[in-house]
């Protein structure tokens, strides 16, 4: 059990960290590889949410109907993008935050319990970088702790 | 309160005019507004309020020493209000401000450092450059002000601590021993400035943020402490 | 397992096969439309006159809207899968290969041919890689109906020979097994 890399893609689509853990998972890409790969994947995302062929069909007559009694008006959960990529030789999981930004965790076939790294990751992101006076909004991050905690939760993770 | 005078409850009342003092001694201001078990306040709240002082501050600088400036001034109100109710806290036979060198920076290492950061600091020590009597050092292996923050490498001679550092610098001047304060990263480097302490290479790789606060006394204080010492 | 539909792309990158397996999406929208005027006729009796009307001509433009966003859906999903199929090979070598993606709502699982066929089926997040399923598709039902009829063509365009009878009902009985399974 492997995690290879981490790429940050942020609301607008642009590449704002990318880390490799793992030497040869996966292929070395240039930076400018990666700007291109963060800015498909992003463009993806957004049409495999529209590609739903369920069409939520037993939320309808609730929201239909706002007069029910005791019913609260709900409103059907948005289709949610690509979560997990499959292929042969490895495994995509993307977490999408509440405010649009994407961590892609890329790891070996194998691996397991890929959403509490990636929790956890969300949470060294909140502490480490948007905590940090320096880090500007949207832009490519650039933080020591941040880089320096990551990188011994993964240490632990694929020593394990 | 007036009008309470005729009522029935007229004795009740009347001890409400007056400033209520409990038998034990322990007013509202022995107690911390958190009056729960675990005393806490929230440490993201600190870090996003921190982080917008340092925002804040970094406008209209023009250079690190002049931030470092800014957040030591902004600090250092703070210690200075915060020496009176420190002070006031103590049992009322301890209740003196501390009147030589050594008694002050134990007064800031452990009661200062246990109210502001819920901890001592880490380590006192004196200068041993023998050119510098008047340099003292407090040592914080991870300064709570800086648990998020990552100084960016063309700033690396800031450290944000300078906050910290203008509290002490308060508890100082507060205290009469007039004093500049400053905060110095030592993560990487080998010892401590060259003061002789134990801190080495090894330490230094453990506590990638640890923070020397470098307290120089005012000449007039040295001297003052010189005539202490002699009389007694 | 619900299986919701399936699609065949040729080399050239054109969708030669679609099927669903879904409820019509013209029904729901019928359905709804069908509410207002059911409310309006009970309401006031001039609006009786004008529903005959309307309704068929509803019908049709939704029936024609519906075939859009079917070929629209097509495209979009060959678009998807290209650019994914062209992500693995960059990350993962030239001998990776693009199985499968799922989102909190559907699953999408794709399969390659040597020939460049593509398959594409989407199914509910529960289920397994179907990649077995589509070969076996390939083998059985591409292979046996449409390569070796004498009279479906080279190159399928439009759907041309796909769409024979012995293929979608091959399909269909293997799709509907599957799904009783």
């Amino acid at each position: 059990m492997t995690v290879f890399s981490l790429v940050i893609i942020n609301k607008a689509g642009g590449l704002i960290y990318n880390r490799t853990f793992h030497e040869g998972g996966l292929n070395k890409l240039s930076t400018n590889d990666y700007l291109v790969l963060a800015g498909t994947f992003h463009g993806v995302h957004a049409i495999t949410a529209r590609l739903n062929p369920v069409k939520s069909a037993p939320e309808r007559p609730l929201s239909n109907t706002p007069g029910v009694p005791g019913g609260i008006l709900t409103r059907p959960e948005p289709p949610s993008g690509l979560e997990v990529l499959e292929s042969e030789n490895f495994r995509l999981q993307c977490f999408n935050t509440l405010t649009g930004v994407k961590f892609l965790l890329f790891t070996d076939t194998t691996q397991t319990n890929v959403d509490v790294i990636i929790r956890r990751i969300y949470e060294l992101y909140s502490d480490y970088v948007m905590k940090n006076p320096f880090y500007q909004l949207e832009m490519p991050i650039r933080c020591d702790m941040f880089d320096r905690k990551l990188l011994s939760h993964i240490r632990e993770i694929n020593n394990r | 309160m007036s009008n309470a005078g005729g009522s029935g409850g007229g004795s009740g009342r009347a001890g409400e005019s007056r400033l209520r003092y409990p038998s034990n001694g322990k007013t509202i201001y022995h107690r911390p507004l958190n009056r729960t078990k675990t005393a806490e306040l929230s440490k993201a709240a600190f870090a996003y309020l921190f982080a917008e002082m340092v925002s804040y501050a970094q406008r209209r600088v023009t250079g690190i020493q002049e931030l470092e400036k800014r957040l030591n001034l902004q600090g250092h109100p703070i210690g200075l209000k915060l020496l009176d109710l420190l002070l006031f806290r103590e049992p009322p036979r301890s209740q003196l401000r501390p009147l030589n060198i050594i008694a002050l920076l134990h007064f800031i290492k452990i009661n200062v450092w246990t109210h502001l950061f819920g901890r001592q600091a880490d380590r006192l020590e004196k200068s041993s450059n023998p050119e510098t009597p008047d340099e003292f050092m407090i040592i914080d292996n991870e300064p709570l002000v800086n648990a998020y923050i990552s100084v960016p490498k063309e700033m690396s001679q800031l450290n944000c601590a300078a906050f910290a550092a203008g509290i002490i610098e308060g508890v100082c001047d507060g205290a009469g021993f007039p004093a500049r304060v400053t905060a110095h990263t030592v993560g990487d480097t080998s010892g401590s400035n060259g003061s002789g302490g134990t801190g080495g290479a090894a330490d230094g790789e453990m506590w990638p943020g640890r923070t020397v606060f470098l307290v120089k006394f005012q000449p007039e204080v040295l001297e003052r402490e010189a005539l202490i010492g002699a009389k007694s | 397992m619900v299986i919701y539909s399936f699609y065949i792309f040729d080399r050239h990158t054109e969708c030669i096969y679609s099927k669903t397996w879904l409820p019509p999406p013209s029904a729901a929208t019928t359905s709804q439309h069908d509410i207002p005027t059911n409310n309006s006729t009970s309401g006031a009796g001039s609006a009786n006159s004008t529903d005959p009307h309307h309704n068929p001509m509803r019908s049709a433009r939704s029936a024609v809207s519906a075939a859009n966003k079917a070929s629209d859906d097509a495209k979009l999903i060959f678009g998807t899968v290209f650019s994914l199929r062209n992500m693995v090979r960059k990350l993962g070598g030239e001998d990776d290969a693009f199985i499968s993606y799922r989102t909190a709502q559907y699953k999408l699982h794709y399969y390659e041919t040597a020939s460049n066929l593509r398959f594409v089926m989407l199914t509910d997040t529960g289920t397994l890689s179907m990649r077995n399923v589509m070969h076996q598709i390939y083998i059985n039902l591409w292979c046996e109906y449409v390569v070796k009829n004498p009279l479906s063509p080279v190159e399928h365009k439009g759907g041309a020979g796909v769409r024979n009878e012995l293929f979608e009902l091959g399909l269909n009985q293997f799709i509907t097994g599957l799904i009783a399974r």
